[in-house]
């Protein structure tokens, strides 16, 4: 036994794996991309954790923050990525949900303690750990490719910061890699107990856990908030300017005043439409073009071209929704046209929707699109968009973007609780 | 012992870094939160929808479309709808000029729907130009159609001309526009020969046959129309 014992303390030299530059430059290489990782992992949270208070704010969009002016423009990728319904999870349960930039911050500052403490280690470590290194490596990668694929395929758009977060993953991965090749090389392998391998897992998941946790623990909580912002003064559709969307048949009336250029609408129907509320609900839209050229009640064009866009949707008849889900999903294109020469904007919807020529700028529909602002006029609306009526309540405006899902899923609630008839049209 | 030592020093140290700097944003959000709170208790400044109210709209202009339209039947609560030349006159208390005058500062929102002689029928450059004028609401409350009739023929039989030619743009428009508004936005004004006829000076507003000849007699055969972007 003590013979056994003292084969495990004193190895043989050559199971040893050497302290060569050859092993710490990778290392070294993965400490430096983990803490980049951690950096923009964090500055992604903070920009996150900034609209907890329900309030608009300028986000970072530079891999230079602090260098760079922040992006107020809420048209950036940047913007984009952070109000999608993938940049937070369990939204319906916490109100904007955790946001994933949290645990790629806490996943990053592991790899940074993990290859500090190889660095440290020397000789002493045997060649497993490089391997757990690099299995943890693959976290962060994974999370990055599908993440891409979300922006590439869903939001048709990319985030700097995320694009660098990326760009650490794989050199985490990579360095890792070489770094496990190298000690593996080296001959350093040597039995580890099982135990050996829990330790490392557990420090991991702690990493993670006790930052959600604080994050859970400290964010403000939302109830007295909810669901207190009045209602409609002139529900009825006297003007027959509500469109319907996909009807479910059933479902709570629910009303979306949209500008269909403004990206904060676009990502209120991403959200919608990922987060499998919509189901539940019969939506309706009433457009409130931001554009000066029909509203009166804008002194300039927050979204030029959304008048023509809008008279689009309205003389599309049955295709409404058709034409509305292109022009969200064309909305740059659509606002640089809309700004150059409505001519240009009118050609392009003409383009896609050769049955829309003769109908834009027509009086009928100029007169339709004026009633569906009159609407809006009608009911006392604050100029801005978007905003929802769900059974005759609004979603308070603070909470049409990180918060829509919780505040969603409460109204639901709360009205499958309440006597039939209550908050209806 | 010393490298155990130095991991679990880092690892608390690594992770304690991450865990203050979370928990130190999020606490700044719920505090700027409860703040907001205390401040606005619910209440935002932000513009709420309404209808458009020019610069145009001075106050004698208000009081003036304001007693024009309620004596009328243009304004919720009066009695009747559309003002003979007569009534016209009494409520605007002025005269023809100065009525007249009252809607030059429309010029960009008005036009002139003109007709042939001892007929209230709509051509079809006098419908094109009525869609298009009437499509062209934006913020507007009020659709004035002042109908006129030229100088021929009797003041009585004028007088029943031009009530058919206002009438007329107002069928078109019910019919064109299906606007469940109409009844208590478009105003009715016919003022026969006797009141208010437009002079040369409204040759360069907009006319539905802005070829034609433009005398006194081609003007007033007409429908003056005019959004007015005033709340009253």
């Amino acid at each position: 036994m003590l013979a056994q014992a003292g084969n495990h303390t004193c190895l043989p030299r050559r199971e040893v794996a050497p302290v060569g530059s050859s092993q710490r430059t990778p290392l070294l290489v993965v400490a430096v991309a983990a803490l980049a990782g951690a950096f923009f992992a964090g500055v992604l949270t903070f920009d996150f954790v900034a609209h907890l208070d329900r309030q608009v704010h300028a986000i970072t969009c530079s891999v230079t923050p602090g260098l760079s002016a922040p992006d107020s423009s809420g048209s950036s990728g940047c913007h984009a990525a952070l109000m999608s319904p993938y940049s937070s999870v369990a939204r319906r349960w916490t109100w904007g949900g955790i946001p994933i930039s949290l645990p790629a911050l806490a996943v990053f500052a592991f790899l940074l303690f993990r290859s500090l403490d190889l660095l440290l280690a020397g000789a002493a470590r045997p060649a497993q750990a490089t391997a757990f290194l690099l299995a943890a490596t693959l976290l962060p990668l994974f999370a990055s490719i599908v993440y891409f694929l979300l922006s590439v395929l869903r939001l048709k758009t990319l985030c700097t910061l995320c694009t660098a977060l990326y760009v650490a993953s794989i050199a985490c991965f990579a360095a890792a890699l070489v770094a496990h090749r190298r000690a593996a090389a080296g001959g350093s392998l040597r039995p580890v107990a099982w135990g050996w391998h829990i330790v490392q897992f557990c420090e991991g998941v702690l990493f993670v856990a006790i930052p959600v946790l604080v994050y859970l623990l400290v964010k403000p909580a939302y109830p007295e908030q909810v669901a207190h912002c009045g209602g409609l003064l002139h529900p009825e559709d006297r003007y027959q300017v509500r469109l319907p969307l996909a009807r479910q048949g059933g479902g709570v009336p629910t009303i979306e005043v949209l500008d269909p250029l403004c990206p904060a609408c676009r990502a209120l129907s991403l959200r919608l439409g990922a987060s499998g509320l919509a189901q539940q609900l019969d939506r309706e839209v009433v457009l409130f073009p931001l554009d000066a050229t029909c509203n009166w009640m804008v002194s300039e064009s927050l979204h030029p071209g959304s008048c023509t866009v809008s008279e689009a949707i309205l003389a599309a008849g049955p295709q409404a929704e058709t034409v509305l889900t292109w022009a969200l999903d064309h909305q740059p294109e659509l606002r640089t046209l809309g700004a150059r020469s409505e001519k240009e904007l009118s050609a392009r919807i003409v383009k896609e929707f050769p049955q829309l020529a003769g109908a834009l700028g027509s009086p009928a529909v100029k007169s339709r699109l004026n009633r569906s602002l009159r609407w809006v006029v009608a009911n006392s609306l604050p100029v801005l968009t978007p905003q929802v009526f769900v059974g005759g309540r609004k979603v308070c405006d603070e909470d049409t973007d990180l918060g829509l899902e919780y505040v969603l899923t409460r109204l639901l609630h709360e009205r499958s609780l309440a006597p039939s008839g209550v908050g209806g049209r | 012992m010393r490298s155990g030592l130095r991991h679990v020093a880092l690892f608390l140290g690594t992770l304690l870094a991450v865990t203050a700097l979370v928990a130190a944003w999020v606490r700044g959000a719920a505090v700027r939160l409860d703040r907001l709170v205390a401040e606005q208790s619910g209440e935002r400044a932000v513009a709420v929808a309404s209808a458009a109210d020019e610069g145009y709209c001075t106050g004698e202009l208000k009081r003036i479309l304001r007693r024009v339209l309620t004596s009328c039947g243009l304004v919720q609560g009066g009695s009747q709808r559309g003002c003979q030349p007569l009534q016209a006159r009494s409520v605007a208390a002025m005269s023809g000029a100065d009525f007249n005058a009252l809607f030059v500062p429309l010029a960009d929102r008005a036009a002139i729907i003109q007709f042939d002689q001892d007929s209230a029928d709509l051509d079809a450059q006098a419908i094109e130009l009525l869609d298009r004028t009437f499509a062209d609401q934006r913020g507007a409350s009020y659709f004035l159609v002042v109908s006129r009739a030229s100088p021929e023929g009797s003041v009585a039989y004028n007088r029943e001309l031009s009530r058919r030619r206002a009438e007329s743009v107002l069928q078109h428009l019910e019919e064109r526009f299906h606007d469940p508004d109409l009844e208590r936005e478009v105003g009715l004004l016919w003022l026969g020969e006797e009141f208010a006829q437009l002079d040369r000076e409204f040759c360069q507003w907009q006319r539905s046959r802005p070829t034609g000849p433009c005398g006194g007699a081609e003007l007033n055969r007409s429908a003056f129309v005019a959004w007015i972007d005033c709340r009253l």
